[in-house]
């Protein structure tokens, strides 16, 4: 019997590359972590997605035995960190959510250090695609380097060794739009190559668009873990509408998920858009319209509305 | 554990050649000032003869100023040690704290290198620099007295560099040790080269004084660091001691760093118990 239970928990161990349960981390009095149980398969694209100080980069900061947990068990790629921190390490590329570098340094020289921990096993031929890509300068010093370039640093130093598993916190924080569709294309491309990746995002739409499976943190626990089509639910737009005429915007509050905030005169509305987009555009089709924002709300917000209905 | 070793050399280089090319300068002045000093002798034992002597025991014994040992003694190891301890007691407390309070030590731990090999491919690193400031200084006093007869060899002049690298190496330590204790490298590093001065200055009064503090400084490093005399015989069991002080100091060190949480943001931060007039 116990054979069998041990073989079932060697499979599992080859299939799960991310395996956490009842992790526990206090920072003096205040809980950072209150029992997270994770489980990512390996091969997977997983987000993980939580308001600010929710405990996301705590958590990953436990896999990586930077920081150990009060109670609790972690297993990365079949191995506890604490155990054996250099062998998780060799085999996970890492890009901290404050990202840290020498300034004195130029980027190359600061690969070239990050390559030698790592036993100098980089191809630099991919870092050079990966630095083309990303549009980063290889001879720039670290000092005269904007916060977006800096991740880019970031993000090629955790890609350049083809880890097993990557652990982004926050990949694509202070990149423009067009690069972050760059970063997309290569966390994408290293999963095909057979990599897991682990990331944390605070924005529900990046998570949406890229990872194959998420969970949500908030306040050191995890709150839901679902298919990313499922944070639909929380995706909360508000989108101002200004007219070119008055006009009566009462069908508009009629389509599911829509409801009015605020109107003036019917030349101006304030909606608040639960879900998909698609019907209210059809609708607005048949209005003269002169100017439509759409607006975000925060994660917390979103998180707040949510339970609150939750409840 | 070499990678961190090099890396810290590569990180101390500028330090220590400034501290290294500035000391040499300054050696190299002395040397070439000690024939006239010498030259001197009668005039300048009429100019000490006329100091209070409670100053002139604050410096030793300043006759002893025209034999070479005494020279380097009085004009380099003496005052210098401490001196050259703010450089130890710097580059020692940001080591390990000081990266970890600007967000370094996060992504370098997050690499296939273990704490221990972190911790002693830095300290090491820091060695190998404070041994290239003091080789810098021994050439400096080597090349040139050949010259200019001041009467010691080249290994006679090695002699002193050795318990004063100890007392660097003995601060380096309490300071690395410092650094992981208190809130920040900072305090770690000024808190360890403020014991250093204060010790140099418990030395000096316990020359006015030693009745009352000759007792005391036997438990302080600097008592049994010879400085310029160890030119006329190295007491090697004074040199190993000073040795093996700094060792047990980073032994505590080493054991904190690896259970160490590493912060990024201030986390896990160190305070003061609450004492009555704190609670709010």
């Amino acid at each position: 019997m116990n054979g069998v239970v041990s073989e079932k928990e060697v499979a599992l161990e080859r299939e799960t590359a991310i395996f956490t349960r009842g992790l526990v981390k206090w920072y003096g009095r205040i809980p950072a972590l209150r029992g997270v149980d994770l489980e990512v398969r390996r091969g997977e694209l997983f987000g993980f997605l939580g308001p600010n100080g929710a405990g996301k980069t705590t958590t990953i900061r436990c896999l990586l035995d930077l920081i150990r947990p009060q109670a609790g068990e972690v297993r990365v790629l079949g191995i506890n960190p604490q155990a054996d921190p250099v062998a998780v390490r060799a085999r996970v590329g890492y890009l901290p959510g404050e990202l840290n570098l020498e300034a004195n340094l130029r980027v190359e020289q600061a690969l070239r250090y990050l390559d030698e921990l790592r036993g100098r096993r980089t191809d630099w031929s991919f870092v050079r695609e990966l630095a083309d890509r990303l549009e980063l300068d290889l001879r720039m010093p670290i000092r005269n380097l904007s916060k977006g370039n800096k991740q880019k640093v970031g993000l090629v130093q955790a890609l350049m060794a083809r880890p097993e598993l990557l652990l982004l916190d926050e990949p694509t924080a202070g990149l423009d739009p067009l690069m972050q569709q760059e970063v997309y294309r290569l966390l994408r491309e290293a999963q095909a190559g057979g990599a897991t990746i682990f990331f944390s995002s605070h924005i529900l739409s990046e998570v949406e668009a890229l990872a194959g499976r998420v969970a949500i943190i908030r306040a050191g626990v995890i709150v839901e873990e679902a298919e990313p089509g499922r944070l639909a639910h929380m995706a909360v737009r508000r989108v101002r509408v200004r007219f070119k005429e008055a006009v009566d915007p009462t069908p508009l509050t009629r389509i599911q998920g829509v409801s009015l905030l605020y109107q003036n005169n019917g030349i101006e509305v304030t909606l608040q858009v639960e879900g998909e987009m698609d019907g209210l555009i059809k609708a607005l089709a048949a209005f003269p319209i002169g100017d439509i924002e759409t607006e975000h709300r925060s994660l917390e917000e979103a998180f707040l509305a949510y339970y609150k209905e939750a409840c | 554990m070499w990678t961190e070793f090099r890396h810290t050399l590569r990180r101390l280089r500028g330090s220590a050649l400034g501290w290294g090319i500035g000391l040499a300068l300054y050696a190299l002045m002395m040397v070439s000032f000690y024939p006239s000093i010498v030259n001197l002798k009668g005039q300048f034992l009429e100019l000490v003869s006329g100091y209070p002597k409670a100053f002139a025991a604050f410096f030793g014994d300043l006759t002893d100023l025209f034999s070479p040992s005494g020279y380097l003694d009085l004009y380099y190891f003496g005052y210098l040690t401490p001196i050259i301890g703010i450089f130890a007691a710097g580059a020692c407390a940001g080591l390990l704290a000081g990266d970890e309070e600007k967000g370094l030590l996060d992504l370098v731990l997050a690499h296939p290198v273990g704490r221990t090999a972190l911790f002693w491919g830095r300290f090491l690193g820091f060695v190998a620099a404070l041994a290239g400031i003091l080789l810098l200084s021994y050439l400096a006093w080597a090349i040139p007295s050949q010259s200019v007869e001041f009467g010691l060899s080249w290994g006679q002049l090695l002699l002193p560099f050795l318990p004063m690298f100890a007392v660097l190496f003995l601060f380096g330590a309490l300071a690395l040790l410092l650094s992981l204790l208190l809130p920040s490298s900072r305090a770690g590093g000024m808190l360890s080269g403020g014991l250093l001065i204060a010790n140099f200055l418990l030395m000096g009064l316990s020359r006015l004084y030693p009745d009352a503090l000759g007792p005391l400084v036997r438990f302080t490093p600097l008592y049994y660091y010879q400085g310029g005399k160890a030119a006329l015989g190295l007491n090697g069991v004074w040199l190993g001691g000073l040795l093996a002080s700094g060792l047990l100091l980073l032994l505590p060190a080493w054991f904190l760093f690896l259970r160490r949480d590493i912060r990024v943001g201030g986390e896990h931060g160190w305070h003061l118990p609450a004492l009555p007039w704190r609670r709010g």
